[in-house]
C-alpha cells in the first residue's frame, strides 16, 4: 500500500497494511476495549456487520481487552459493541480494504443507568467471572420432582420474546422513562417489576410450597403454593400476586394471578391491568441451569400474550444478604424527573 | 496465571449474552439523581461510612484553596452487591484520604454517586482490577 497509515474523519482509524488475516484479498478489523473509566474490558463480544450483504462476524475481547474481526471481505462495515451498565457503542461506515486493518479502538461511555461502583458495567462483568455452575444431574425431592431450591445467579435472557403492547401501555411507559422512572415503585422500596429477577435469588422448595427470595427486591420474597390450592375466589390483589404451582413432568408450572395495581409490570415500565395473568414453567435441566419460560398474557395491555425465555446458573457459595430497602432511602429527596 | 482460553470464553459469551437482557440491578434511575454530564474528582478525608440499604454512602471533607472544608457525600451501590466483589462496612475508615472520580447530583447538593475510588498510593478500591478479581488482566 502506498499509504499505510491515515487517519479517517477524525476518528483515529489506523490502517495499517497487514497480511496476516485469513485469506489473500481479506481485511480485518482490530482494537482494544475499554470502559468509561479507562479500564480494559474483556469478554466483550465485539460485531461488525455489512449492511450491504447483512454478513455479520463477531468476536469476543482478549483478557487483555482487544480484539481482531479477521477475515473479513473487504467493504464497509458497522462496529456494534453492547455491554450492561454502558451507552451501547456503534460506529458505521468503517471500510475495510483487501489486506489490511482498520484499528477501531473502543471507548465507551457511561449510560443513563448502573453507573455507581458495584453497579456499574465492571461490577457486572466481575460477576458474569463468578458463574461457573457445577455440572451434575437435576437434584430431586423424595417424591422425584426436580428440587429447584439453590442461590441462582439473575437470568440471562436468551430468547426476549416481542411483546406487542397496547398503545395506551406505550404511552404510560414512554411517560415513566421520560420522567426517569422517578415515581417507579422500587424508588419507594416497594416491589420493582412483575418480571423483573435480582442479581440473586434463591428458591427454598418444600413438598408443599416454593419461597423465591431476592438480594435487592423489597420485601424480596413471595410464595409458590404447590399444595394443589386454586387462586383466591374473592381476588386479593398483591404485590407479587398469587401464585400456585403444579408439576408437569420434570417443569413447574406456575400461574399468577391478583396483581396489586401500582406494581410495573417490566424494567421498560409498563403498566398492567386487573387481567394479568402469568405463567411461568420453571425446568432445571441439570444441577448448574434453570430454564424458564414466562408468559405474560394481559389483554389490558398486551395485543397478544407475550413469551420470553431465561436462563439461570446455580450461585455456588453466594449467599442473599437481606435487603432492608427503607432503612436509608434518602434518594428520594434528590430524584428529579425530565 | 493466565488462564486457558477455553474457560474464558464461556464468560465472555454470556456477556453478550447478557447484554440482551434487561439490567437487574439499580433500586433507582442514574439520570434521576445523577448527571452524566457533569462528572467530578475530589479528594479529601473520609468523615465516615453508612452501610446500609439500598445504598451505602460514604462522606469526605474536601478543603478549598483556602482552606475551608465541605464535606461532600458520595453513593455507591448496596451492600450485597459491593460485598460480593470484596468491599466491606471497614473497606473505607474515617481519616483515609481517597480521590472519588464520579458524577454530580443533578439537584445541586454536594452529592454524587462514586465511579471509583483510589488510595493515595494509585490503587483503586474495588474498580474491577486485577488486584480485586475484577475483569481487567
Amino acid at each position: 500500500m502506498n499509504n499505510p497509515i491515515r487517519n479517517i474523519g477524525g476518528f483515529g482509524l489506523l490502517l495499517v497494511a497487514m497480511s496476516a488475516y485469513g485469506q489473500p484479498g481479506r481485511g480485518a478489523i482490530t482494537g482494544a476495549v475499554k470502559d468509561p473509566v479507562g479500564a480494559i474490558v474483556a469478554g466483550a463480544t465485539v460485531q461488525a456487520m455489512n449492511p450491504k450483504t447483512g454478513a455479520v462476524v463477531k468476536t469476543t475481547s482478549s483478557p487483555g481487552g482487544t480484539f481482531t474481526l479477521g477475515d473479513l471481505p473487504p467493504g464497509t462495515y458497522d462496529i456494534s459493541l453492547s455491554i450492561p451498565g454502558v451507552a451501547p457503542f456503534s460506529r458505521k461506515d468503517v471500510a475495510v480494504g483487501p489486506g489490511a486493518a482498520v484499528r477501531v479502538d473502543i471507548e465507551l461511555k457511561e449510560g443513563s443507568q448502573l453507573s455507581t461502583l458495584g453497579e456499574d458495567s465492571l461490577a457486572i462483568a466481575a460477576d458474569m467471572k463468578r458463574h461457573n455452575p457445577p455440572s451434575g444431574p437435576t437434584p430431586r425431592t423424595a417424591d422425584g420432582h426436580p428440587d429447584l431450591s439453590g442461590v441462582w445467579w439473575s437470568p440471562r435472557t436468551v430468547d426476549p420474546g416481542k411483546p406487542e403492547f397496547l398503545a395506551g401501555a406505550v404511552e404510560v411507559a414512554k411517560k415513566r422513562v421520560e420522567d426517569n422512572r422517578k415515581d417507579s415503585p422500587q424508588v419507594h422500596c416497594l416491589p420493582s417489576a412483575v418480571t423483573r429477577v435480582g442479581p440473586l435469588y434463591q428458591f427454598v422448595q418444600s413438598r408443599a410450597y416454593l419461597v423465591m427470595i431476592s438480594d435487592d427486591d423489597s420485601p424480596g420474597f413471595h410464595q409458590i403454593y404447590l399444595d394443589g390450592r386454586q387462586h383466591p375466589k374473592e381476588p386479593d390483589p398483591l404485590w407479587y400476586g398469587n401464585s400456585i404451582g403444579h408439576w408437569e413432568g420434570d417443569t413447574l408450572v406456575v400461574d399468577r394471578v391478583n396483581f396489586e395495581e401500582q406494581v410495573w409490570l417490566d424494567q421498560e415500565a409498563h403498566p398492567h391491568s386487573d387481567r394479568l395473568h402469568v405463567i411461568e414453567r420453571y425446568h432445571r435441566v441439570d444441577l448448574g441451569h434453570l430454564e424458564t419460560e414466562v408468559t405474560v398474557e394481559d389483554p389490558g395491555v398486551l395485543a397478544k400474550p407475550w413469551t420470553l425465555k431465561r436462563v439461570s446458573d446455580l450461585a455456588p457459595g453466594e449467599e442473599i444478604r437481606e435487603f432492608m430497602c427503607a432503612e436509608n432511602n434518602r434518594d428520594l429527596d434528590h430524584l428529579v424527573g425530565r | 496465571m493466565k488462564k486457558p482460553e477455553n474457560l474464558i470464553l464461556p464468560a465472555a459469551m454470556m456477556i453478550g449474552l447478557l447484554a440482551s437482557s434487561a439490567p437487574a440491578f439499580a433500586h433507582h434511575s442514574f439520570a434521576a439523581e445523577f448527571d452524566a454530564k457533569k462528572p467530578v474528582t475530589l479528594t479529601g478525608t473520609v468523615v465516615r461510612l453508612e452501610w446500609t440499604n439500598p445504598h451505602a454512602h460514604f462522606y469526605i471533607s474536601v478543603k478549598d484553596q483556602g482552606g475551608a472544608a465541605t464535606v461532600w457525600e458520595f453513593e455507591l451501590a448496596s451492600p450485597n452487591g459491593l460485598m460480593r466483589h470484596g468491599w466491606s462496612r471497614n473497606s473505607l475508615k474515617p481519616g483515609d484520604v481517597v480521590t472519588v472520580m464520579g458524577y454530580l447530583a443533578k439537584d445541586g447538593s454536594k452529592l454524587a454517586n462514586a465511579r471509583s475510588v483510589s488510595l493515595p498510593d494509585g490503587r483503586k478500591i474495588f474498580a474491577g482490577s486485577s488486584e480485586d478479581g475484577g475483569p481487567t488482566q
